[in-house]
């Protein structure tokens, strides 16, 4: 097995061999939402973080009961897989303030308890940035690594903190290695298989983590490129995209992913962590200044810039937005980014989904009439 | 080319046309909101000759204290107050035509109050605001829409962030963000807030708030003394004019009128004819409130409580100091309801409302459930099923948007509360 084909098995499901091997050593895991959530500070625990998702999802009945078919079907892909056992391997949950429905998935869980969690916790995020803020956001890192301590009877240490912040910068510069070698003309990875190597991240522990993708580099360096592409796109917009086959559609029919702007790509790892100095200020400041989701908002002609840096970087064709129904946040970023991209020039498609991966007829539609209009 | 009327324009008109056919109908039985919807237009009056008058427009979200903005001289236009002023069919349903604007622009399914308003900023007819202003509380919705517009029309923005939860922690977070928002208005406004004038606003602000909350006691009585309109119009009012020595002479008289009636046993609506208390937990139907007089008529149902008049919180009981309204304005402005329900821990949406239930004697709870708010949406079973556990009355979920009757229309609307009342309530 290629470390590759190792990467996509452990990212196509929840749980995995990776979090069966860490809970075999009789080690907790905790799960969480969503990247505003500092997992450095559980694994300085030695607690595995793993980031809710629901691969494997295939509807969403009984959750649909609970939350309705009014909110996002990330979310109640999510409560889907809780009320069916799927995640009765966590030993707890951490959740942020991160939107609505993440915030009422919290809700729901704790009170309908699909598992016995030995730990709950909820950090409630900034939706802007200053200085007072950030220190307000300390506190609340602080509170967090207090209950995770109390809850599981560990250290959390500055030294195994700094540690941690390290491994996990580790994490951040080899994957920004990865999406360096997307930049070339002939990038030796698809943007389906970028996404399978970014999501086994989220429930590996990231030193063996860290250790795999120096191995993927190493093969992809003396991979062949890939060059028969009609056009170089950057999908960006919703969270919940980490469906690996939706970008194996557009790949399918010409189009080559080279980059993206999304909380399950670079947006999650994009920028380092302070090791000098007061780290949990350094977490708190690092995180609220990351590259942004539109709960932040003051932000919002920042994520076009960040948009519009990709774009150069990576030499990109024309971008593909997705939203997924029902997510206020990113739709409302739309007026924005529709008016931003069209100043600039830069092709835009506009795509509305739903998590669990239907209508694929249409998307190829979609996507076949978008690399007409802008292939090479 | 004739001149297009501005939104705030229209919206004087809606309040005429409102108080034609509303207050109209039955004029003796209806002395108090012809007193509100006075209020009200007086207050949107303001707003539409801020301009000529020198006065900087603020546009302002529910929760964000307009107390602030009087003592300033700032005019507070509350857009959600707006949306609903010029939702209801009779009146020609402006914001619809608004919604269709945003849609053009914005996915159908972000919450239509929202909508309305970028409706009316894309379609030119609302007047550039000097400030815009909301709370991170209570929905995404908000925040999808507002900076958005703000970065769109270049408006001079500030939001005011709100933790998750409502604690003395919490409080002071709220209370130094005011403080920067008041800063911001310096700024932007070039008027500085004077002490005194903020005192007097929070005076005028605590007396209407003791007379509301001495009235909704009175409230409690069986027949409920007000009528289901009055009930629900009362929350526009607080929104709006919080700050102002009108809402108190309003509270005062309503008090009193209210005292009145119950020690005469009668109640908002035509003696003998309330045969069941109706809560509504969310919001009502804007596009079309005569539903309440429907309701009334046909089956006896008198809304006796809604979640938006649920203001249950203290006035801010220290005055004496700057840091000490700050203080009191953030307690008020996180347990603002709506803000309170929808921007929390679930919690904080049940036992607000198991309460009310209890207190106002309710045999039917209605969730007439917006369907852009994802955040009620989400719980609304785990609600409805506490409602039944912990008072054993059904709770009527309504699938509807509360601007736009073309998701769920009135004629549907009744239908279900037909179904109702003539199986599970029938008496």
């Amino acid at each position: 097995m290629t470390i590759l084909e190792e990467l996509t098995n452990i990212s196509s499901s929840l749980p995995n061999s990776a979090i069966n091997e860490w809970k075999a050593e009789g080690k907790k895991v905790v799960g969480f939402l969503c990247t505003y959530m500092p997992e450095e500070i559980l694994y300085s625990a030695d607690i595995l973080p793993v980031r809710l998702r629901a691969p494997k999802c295939a509807e969403t009945t009984s959750a649909d009961v609970y939350m309705s078919h009014l909110t996002c079907t990330f979310m109640r892909s999510c409560l889907q897989l809780f009320l069916e056992g799927k995640f009765a391997f966590l030993d707890g949950l951490a959740f942020t303030n991160s939107c609505d429905v993440v915030r009422r998935l919290y809700d729901n869980l704790r009170e309908i308890k699909p598992s016995d969690f030995h730990f709950l916790h909820f950090i409630t995020v900034p939706h802007k940035v200053n200085e007072e803020l950030v220190i307000w956001y300390k506190d609340e890192l602080n509170e967090f690594a207090e209950n995770i301590k109390r809850a599981f009877g560990v250290e959390i240490t500055e030294s195994r903190l700094r540690e941690a912040i390290g491994v996990y910068n580790e994490t951040r510069r080899l994957l920004r290695e990865l999406y360096e070698l997307r930049k070339r003309a002939s990038p030796p990875i698809s943007g389906a298989e970028t996404m399978n190597v970014v999501m086994a991240g989220s429930s590996l522990p990231k030193d063996r983590y860290n250790q795999m993708l120096e191995k993927l580099l190493d093969e992809l360096r003396k991979r062949e490129g890939i060059s028969n592409y009609r056009a170089r796109l950057m999908i960006a917009g919703s969270g919940g995209c980490d469906n690996p086959d939706y970008l194996g559609v557009m790949e399918d029919l010409g189009g080559l992913v080279v980059t993206d702007s999304l909380c399950f790509g670079s947006r999650y790892f994009w920028e380092p962590v302070d090791t000098r100095g007061d780290l949990m200020l350094n977490l708190a400041r690092a995180y609220l200044n990351r590259p942004s989701c539109p709960r932040m908002v003051e932000n919002v002609g920042n994520r076009g810039d960040f948009m519009k840096r990709l774009v150069d970087d990576f030499k990109v064709d024309g971008v593909v937005f997705q939203r997924i129904r029902y997510c206020d946040l990113w739709g409302g970023q739309l007026l924005y980014t529709k008016k931003d991209l069209k100043e600039s020039d830069i092709p835009l498609l506009i795509l509305e989904r739903e998590y669990v991966m239907r209508d694929v007829g249409q998307l190829r539609t979609r996507v076949q009439a978008f690399l007409e209009t802008i292939e090479r | 080319m004739e001149e297009k009327r501005s939104t705030l324009g229209q919206v004087q008109d809606c309040l005429a046309l409102y108080n034609a056919a509303v207050v109209g109908m039955r004029p003796e039985e209806n002395l108090g909101l012809a007193h509100l919807l006075q209020l009200l237009n007086s207050c949107f009056g303001e707003a539409y000759r801020a301009k000529e008058e020198g006065r900087p427009l603020a546009w302002i979200n529910f929760g964000i204290p307009s107390e602030i903005f009087w003592a300033m001289d700032i005019v507070p236009v509350v857009v959600d107050v707006l949306a609903g002023l010029v939702a209801p069919t009779i009146l020609g349903s402006i914001a619809t035509g608004y919604i269709d604007i945003a849609q053009e622009h914005f996915p159908d399914y972000i919450c239509a109050n929202n909508k309305v308003l970028l409706g009316a900023v894309l379609s030119g007819e609302m007047s550039a605001p000097d400030v815009f202003v909301h709370p991170a509380n209570p929905c995404d919705s908000n925040l999808a829409t507002y900076p958005v517009i703000a970065q769109h029309s270049n408006f001079p923005y500030f939001c005011v962030d709100m933790p998750y939860f409502k604690n003395e922690r919490g409080v002071q977070y709220v209370a130094n963000e005011l403080k920067r928002l008041i800063a911001f208005l310096e700024e932007k406004t070039n008027r500085k807030l004077d002490f005194d004038r903020l005192r007097q606003a929070m005076e005028y602000s605590n007396l209407a708030h003791e007379y509301f909350l001495k009235t909704a006691v009175l409230r409690e009585a069986v027949p409920c003394p007000y009528s289901s309109i009055d009930v629900w119009a009362e929350y526009p009012a607080v929104l709006c004019m919080a700050g102002r020595p009108e809402l108190v002479d309003y509270f005062k008289m309503r008090y009193e009128m209210t005292k009145e009636k119950v020690a005469k046993g009668e109640g908002g609506i035509a003696s003998g004819q309330e045969k069941y208390r109706v809560v509504w937990i969310y919001g009502a139907p804007a596009f079309d409130i005569l539903i309440f007089l429907w309701l009334e008529n046909e089956y006896g149902a008198v809304a006796v409580g809604n979640m938006n008049s649920n203001f249950v919180m203290k006035p801010v009981e220290d005055i004496s100091d700057y840091d000490k309204i700050m203080t009191g304005l953030a307690k008020k402005t996180m347990l603002m309801p709506m803000t309170r329900e929808c921007g929390g821990p679930w919690e904080d949406y049940l036992d607000p409302t198991i309460e009310l239930l209890r207190r106002y004697k309710a045999d039917l709870a209605v969730f007439g459930g917006n369907v852009g708010c994802k955040a009620s949406w989400a719980i609304i079973k785990m609600v409805k099923d506490k409602i039944s556990d912990e008072l054993g009355i059904p709770t009527l979920v309504l699938e509807m948007d509360l601007f736009d009757p073309r998701i769920a229309s009135s004629d549907y609307i009744k239908d279900q509360f037909a179904k109702i009342f003539e199986t599970v309530l029938k008496r």
